[in-house]
């Protein structure tokens, strides 16, 4: 064994952690090496003078204790005073703004809610359409009749319409630009077959 | 002396049991100190970690988990503390230096600083004291531990966060750095 080996064999030895079989060998090296030997007497009489403990007297301890449980008791009474206030506050805020959006809710649910239009919520007079489709839908005859009746409704209406489309179309020439005689013929004749409607003429 | 299993104090106090922890305060006193005062290497200093050390725990004993033993617990936030504190020093040193008019003296690791201090120290243990302040900071902290406070390499690895074999390269080095400093002592006591 070599002399830096041993030195670290050394402190091995003084903390508890040298396996025999090192340690045989530790002491045959220090039986023929007296640098290793004073090395290991230093360190055991630095050990021993490390080791006390750092001598304080019994007062010392009370008073350290002493004074630990006032700043334990400081620490303490500080926090309840930061935390309680804060907690109620938090309580309250809380508790206002669960009511606020309750409030929200209630109004949005109850009041401003956009409502789906249905045919029964239609105006139910006796003279009113609702009631008129809700029969139709179940008798086909009479549904016939107001199927006629919504087409005769549209047919008033709609030359002032075609009126509309033609002065519209006088108003761009533009409008039709682009397109042929023959294109122009075939829409007018196509419209006129499937509504009745003319084209432009 | 209050013969309750560390166990059920570490559990009272947990629950905000104020004695319990000052029972453990009082199992553990000493060894805080001694661990504090070894790695800032001065009484008051010392006192004050020690402090630190014990209300930080108190702050931190609901967060204890018990994956290791309260001892080695109170050990890590002693070294911890310890270290900060040194940090803090070192920075505090070099602004000093660099501040021309800085008339307050830096003290000395390891020079007794209070009365009590100074008439129970010899002279061999006050340096041997200033010796062991003058080791980098983490073989000051390993040696500390070991060799000021008996734990094995084990028990300081788990304190430290390394290994059993880097805490016995630490401890060699640092005994052989201490020897280096002291050896002029050593021997003429020794002779």
């Amino acid at each position: 064994m070599r002399c830096r080996a041993a030195q670290r064999r050394l402190s091995d030895e003084l903390d508890g952690t040298l396996d025999p079989g090192r340690r045989s060998r530790l002491e045959a090296h220090l039986r023929v090496c007296p640098a290793c030997r004073a090395y290991r007497g230093g360190l055991a009489r630095l050990q021993a003078e490390v080791r006390p403990e750092a001598g304080r007297s019994a007062e010392y301890w009370a008073g350290f204790e002493k004074r630990l449980e006032a700043r334990l008791d400081g620490e303490e009474a500080g926090r309840r005073a930061v935390e309680r206030p804060f907690a109620g506050r938090r309580r309250v805020a809380w508790a206002v703004a669960g009511l606020a959006l309750a409030a929200v809710a209630a109004a949005w649910f109850g009041l401003l809610r956009p409502r789906p239009i249905l045919i029964a919520d239609w105006p139910q007079d006796e003279y009113g359409l609702a009631p008129l489709l809700l029969e139709a839908e179940a008798d086909p005859e009479l549904g016939r009749a107001v199927e006629g009746e919504i087409r005769a409704s549209i047919r008033e209406i709609a030359p002032a319409a075609d009126a509309d489309a033609a002065a519209l179309a006088a108003a761009d020439p533009l409008f039709w630009e682009g397109l042929s005689e023959e294109e122009l013929g075939a829409i007018a004749a196509g419209l006129e077959r499937d509504n009745g409607l003319g084209g432009p003429k | 002396m209050d013969e309750r299993p560390e166990d059920r104090l570490v559990d009272e106090a947990r629950r905000g049991g104020r004695e319990a922890f000052a029972e453990l305060v009082r199992r553990h006193e000493r060894r805080v100190y001694g661990v504090c005062f070894r790695m800032a290497g001065d009484h008051a200093e010392a006192d004050d970690l020690a402090q630190e050390v014990f209300l930080t725990a108190w702050r931190a004993i609901g967060s204890f988990r018990r994956n290791s033993s309260f001892y080695t617990w109170i050990y890590r936030i002693a070294v911890n503390t310890s270290l900060t504190h040194l940090k803090k020093k070192r920075r505090e040193k070099a602004r000093a230096a660099f501040d021309e008019n800085a008339a307050v003296p830096v003290p000395v690791p390891g020079a007794p600083s209070s009365p009590e201090g100074s008439s129970a120290l010899n002279e061999l243990k006050g340096r041997v004291d200033e010796a062991v302040g003058s080791l980098p900071a983490h073989f000051r902290a390993s040696f500390a531990l070991v060799a000021g406070e008996g734990l094995s390499h084990r028990d300081a690895a788990r304190v430290l966060g390394c290994s059993e074999n880097c805490v016995a390269w630490r401890m060699h080095k640092a005994r052989k750095l201490l020897r280096a400093r002291l050896r002029p002592f050593l021997e003429e006591v020794g002779s």
